[in-house]
C-alpha cells in the first residue's frame, strides 16, 4: 500500500500452516460423521465444552503461546489458519474463544509470572474459560467514561460496579474487568486497570439479558463490594486503556468478523443446486469477490502481528469492512432465496431457519466490539485527519 | 515464481517507469491524449525501457519479468493516469512470443473477438467489425486473437481497416474498425492461450485500476487537510473523516485481492480482484467527488484524469457483470462442505482456456 499510514504484508502461508489446514479439515471431518456436527441452522459461536476439550486434545488452544504454559509455539498465521477452518465449518468454539484470542495474549503480555502459570495452562487444556468487562450501561462507545471502580484495601481491591453485554458470562470461570482505579487525571484515559475476577466469587451477582433473537448469550455482571487480591491486577495500575488498545488487533481482525454468516452462503449453494440465473451468479460472485479480499486483508494483519507489528488501523478496516460485509451476506442471501424461489427446494427449512436467524442476529454485527462509526474514527486517525 | 522474485523484478522497473512518468505524463499530455493525440513520449520511454516487452522470455527478445512485476508497474502507471495502449502492447507482445513472432517497440492495439459484448466476430465474417478498441485507429497495427476453432492471432496493419473514430469516458480513443480485406492471415497459439491472456489482461487493468484508486484516496486525504470551511480543515469534521475512512477500507480491500491475484494469478483470485475493485472504483469516484466538491469537478484539477479512467476501465478486459458471473459460476452446485474449501485453494485450478 503506498499510503504511508496503511500496511499491507502479501500473507504467504508457510507449509506447516497448510498442514496444520490439513489436520483442521480431518478434525471437522471426524466430528461431523460422528454427527456432533449438524449442518447449522442458527448463526453465531455455538458454545460447548466438550468440543472445545476435544479441540484442546490436538493443541489448538494457546496455539502461539509458549510451550512452559501448554503451548505450541507455532506462528500467527498457523493460529489464524486453524481459526478460519473452525469458524467456516461452524464449530462451537465459544468457550474457550474469548480466553485464547484476547485473555491469554493479554496475560502473556502484562501478565506476572504467577498469573501466567496459573491461568494459561488450564486456558490451553480448554478447561478454564474468560469473558469480557468493558461495556457498562452508561458506557458503550465512549469507554472511559465508565464507572465501576476499585479501591485499595489491604491486601487487594475491593471492586464495586456494573458491567454489561458481557457474552458468556454466566457459563466462564473469569471476566477480565477494566474499572477506574484513581479520578482521571489530565488524560481521561489514564487512572484505568484491568482485574481478573472470578465470576462465582461473593458479590458477583450475573443476571441474563435475552438478545432480540431470544439468545442468551449476553448479561448484566454486578460488582457489590468484591475483594480481589493484589495478584488479580494485570499489568500496572492506571494502564489499563494502554493494555486494552493492545488487544484490540486480536480483538477486530479475525476471520470471526467476516465469517459470521458464512455458512448462509454455504447453505445457499447447497439448496441452490446447478440452477441459477446470470443475476444470481453474479451477485454471489460480488458476494464472493468481499469475502476472498477480506480473507486476505485478515491474512495481512496475522503477518504482521506475526512481525510484532501492532495493526490496529488495518485490524479497524477489517472489522468495519467485514461486519458491513456480514449484513450484505444476509440481504443477498434473502434476495436469492426469492429470486429463485427456493422455500420449496429440499433443505429449504434449513435455510430458512438460518436466514430467520442470520437476519435477526445482523444488526449487532457492526455494534459488537466497537461500532463501526469508532472503528472509522480509528482509521481517520491513524490517516492524520484528528 | 517466488516472492521476492517478483519482488526484485518490481524493484528493476519500479524507478525507471516512477521516472518516465514523472517526466512524461503532464496535464497536457493527459489532454492531447483526449484529442487524439498519442502520447509518444511516454511510450518510446517505456518500449526503451523493455516495459512493454516485460513479458516476453528472455530468449524470445524480452525481459522475462514475472506477471506480478507487471501488475506493479501498471498499478504506478494507473496512479499518475498515464493514457495509451500499454496494457494492448505488453499482452499484445506476448501474443506474438506465442506465435513465435518477435515482440514489437511499436505500440499495438488489441482486439479479443468473441469475448466481450463489444467485441464479436471472426476471422472468416464479412466484413469484421471491431468495437472500442483502444487507440485502434491510430496506431499502426492492431492484433486481433479469435478462439472460434483454432485459438489464433491475426496481426494486421492500420490500412486493412476503415476507422471510426469514438472514446471513452477519459476521452481516450475506442474506436470501430471494420476490416477491408478478409480473410486476414493468421498465426496459430497454443490451446488455452486465449484465456489466460484475457485474464492478464484484465489482472494488469487492475493494477491499473488500484493505482487510480489508490492516487485518488491518497490524494483526497491531503486535500481534506489542505481545505478550510467553517473556520478549520474539513477533515476534522466527523461526517468528512467517516466517508475517507471508508476510502481507506475500500483501498485496503483492493489492494489486498489485487496483490494477490498478481501472486498467484488463479482465475478465481483474478475474477476476485476485478469484482472487488469495480466497488472500491465506484466509491472512489463517489468519495473522491464528495469530499473535494466543486473543484474536483473541474477539468482542470488532475481529480478527474482518474475518476474518468476508472469509469473507463471497471469494465475493460469483461465488464464487472462479467467477472462477477465469472467468480459465481465457480461456486455454483457445491455442495455446502465444498464452499470453503474453494474459497481457501485458490491455487488448484490454474487459469484454462
Amino acid at each position: 500500500m503506498e499510503n504511508r499510514s496503511l500496511h499491507l504484508v502479501s500473507p504467504r502461508l508457510p507449509a506447516a500452516a497448510e498442514e496444520l489446514r490439513r489436520e483442521v479439515r480431518a478434525f471437522v471431518a471426524d466430528e461431523r460423521e460422528s454427527g456432533r456436527l449438524a449442518p447449522p441452522d442458527k448463526v453465531g459461536m455455538g458454545f460447548s465444552i466438550d468440543t472445545t476439550r476435544r479441540i484442546a486434545a490436538r493443541g489448538w488452544i494457546g496455539l502461539t503461546w509458549p510451550a512452559r504454559y501448554g503451548g505450541q509455539e507455532r506462528s500467527a498465521l498457523e493460529r489464524y489458519v486453524m481459526t478460519e477452518e473452525l469458524l467456516a465449518a461452524s464449530v462451537p468454539v465459544g468457550a474457550h474463544w474469548v480466553a485464547d484470542r484476547q485473555s491469554g495474549p493479554v496475560l502473556l503480555k502484562f501478565g506476572t509470572e504467577e498469573q501466567k502459570s496459573h491461568y494459561l495452562p488450564g486456558i490451553s487444556r480448554g478447561e478454564c474459560y474468560f469473558c469480557i468487562g468493558m461495556s457498562e450501561p452508561d458506557s458503550g462507545s465512549d469507554l472511559a467514561s465508565l464507572r465501576s471502580h476499585a479501591r485499595k484495601v489491604d491486601g487487594g481491591w475491593i471492586l464495586n460496579g456494573r458491567k454489561i453485554w458481557t457474552t458468556n458470562a454466566h457459563r466462564v470461570h473469569y471476566v477480565i474487568c477494566l474499572v477506574r482505579t484513581s479520578k482521571p487525571p489530565a488524560s481521561r484515559h489514564g487512572g484505568l486497570t484491568q482485574f481478573i475476577v472470578d465470576v462465582k466469587a461473593p458479590g458477583v451477582r450475573v443476571s441474563p439479558i435475552l438478545s432480540m433473537p431470544g439468545d442468551h448469550d449476553f448479561n448484566e455482571v454486578l460488582f457489590e463490594e468484591v475483594f480481589v487480591e493484589d495478584s488479580a491486577m494485570i499489568g500496572k495500575e492506571g494502564n489499563g486503556w494502554n493494555q486494552v488498545s493492545a488487544e484490540l488487533a486480536y480483538e477486530r481482525s479475525g476471520p470471526e468478523r467476516w465469517l459470521s454468516t458464512f455458512r448462509l452462503i454455504g447453505e445457499l449453494l447447497h439448496v441452490l443446486g446447478q440452477q441459477a440465473q446470470p443475476a444470481t451468479r453474479g451477485e454471489l460472485g460480488r458476494l464472493l469477490s468481499h469475502l476472498l479480499a477480506l480473507r486476505q486483508l485478515s491474512m495481512s494483519v496475522a503477518g504482521m502481528i506475526q512481525q510484532g507489528m501492532t495493526p490496529n488501523v488495518e485490524a479497524a478496516i477489517v472489522k468495519d469492512l467485514g461486519t458491513r460485509f456480514e449484513q450484505d451476506v444476509v440481504r443477498v442471501v434473502r434476495d436469492i432465496v426469492a429470486v429463485e424461489d427456493l422455500t420449496r427446494n429440499e433443505g429449504a427449512a434449513r435455510l430458512q431457519a438460518l436466514l430467520r436467524h442470520a437476519q435477526l442476529w445482523s444488526p449487532a454485527f457492526t455494534i459488537r466490539g466497537g461500532t463501526n462509526e469508532i472503528l472509522r474514527g480509528i482509521i481517520a486517525k491513524g490517516l492524520g485527519l484528528r | 515464481m517466488s516472492n521476492t522474485e517478483a519482488g526484485d523484478d518490481a524493484a528493476i522497473f519500479s524507478d525507471a517507469v516512477q521516472r518516465i512518468l514523472t517526466d512524461t505524463v503532464t496535464a497536457l499530455a493527459i489532454e492531447n491524449a483526449a484529442q487524439r493525440k498519442f502520447p509518444t513520449a511516454l511510450f518510446d520511454a517505456l518500449a526503451q525501457s523493455g516495459v512493454t516487452s516485460m513479458l516476453v522470455p528472455e530468449h524470445q527478445g524480452g525481459t522475462g519479468a514475472g506477471i506480478s512485476a507487471a501488475v506493479a508497474v501498471m498499478r504506478a502507471i494507473g496512479a499518475a493516469a498515464a493514457p495509451g495502449p500499454i496494457v494492448e502492447t505488453i499482452i499484445a507482445n506476448v501474443f506474438l512470443a506465442k506465435a513465435r513472432l518477435p515482440a514489437f517497440e511499436r505500440p499495438i492495439a488489441l482486439a479479443f473477438a468473441a469475448e466481450t459484448e463489444s467485441l464479436r466476430g471472426s476471422a472468416n465474417s464479412s466484413p469484421l467489425t471491431l468495437r472500442d478498441v483502444l487507440w485502434g485507429g491510430l496506431v499502426d497495427h492492431v492484433l486481433i486473437v479469435f478462439r472460434d476453432g483454432n485459438a489464433r492471432i491475426a496481426l494486421t496493419h492500420r490500412d486493412d481497416w476503415i476507422v471510426t473514430p469514438g472514446g471513452d469516458a477519459a476521452d481516450e480513443p475506442r474506436d470501430v474498425l471494420v476490416s477491408r480485406n478478409v480473410p486476414l492471415a493468421c498465426a496459430e497459439i497454443p490451446d488455452g492461450t486465449y484465456d489466460e491472456l484475457f485474464c492478464f489482461a484484465a489482472l494488469l487493468r487492475s493494477g491499473q485500476i488500484l493505482g487510480a484508486i489508490e492516487w485518488v484516496f491518497r490524494r483526497t486525504v491531503e486535500f481534506a487537510m489542505e481545505r478550510k470551511q467553517f473556520g478549520r480543515e474539513i477533515g476534522k469534521f466527523q461526517a468528512v473523516q467517516q466517508m475517507l475512512a471508508e476510502l481507506a477500507d475500500h483501498a485496503l480491500a483492493s489492494a489486498a485481492i489485487t496483490e494477490a491475484a498478481a501472486l498467484e494469478t488463479s482465475d478465481v483470485l483474478i475474477a476476485a480482484a476485478r469484482s472487488r475493485l469495480a466497488d472500491a472504483a465506484d466509491a472512489a469516484i463517489r468519495i473522491g467527488h464528495q469530499v473535494h466538491g466543486a473543484i474536483g469537478f473541474s477539468r482542470e484539477y488532475a481529480l478527474n484524469f482518474r475518476t474518468r479512467r476508472l469509469m473507463a476501465w471497471r469494465d475493460d478486459y469483461g465488464s464487472v457483470p462479467y467477472w462477477n458471473q465469472r467468480l459465481g459460476e465457480r461456486f455454483i452446485g457445491l455442495p455446502r462442505e465444498a464452499v470453503w474449501p474453494a474459497i481457501t485453494d485458490t491455487k488448484a485450478e490454474p487459469i484454462v482456456g
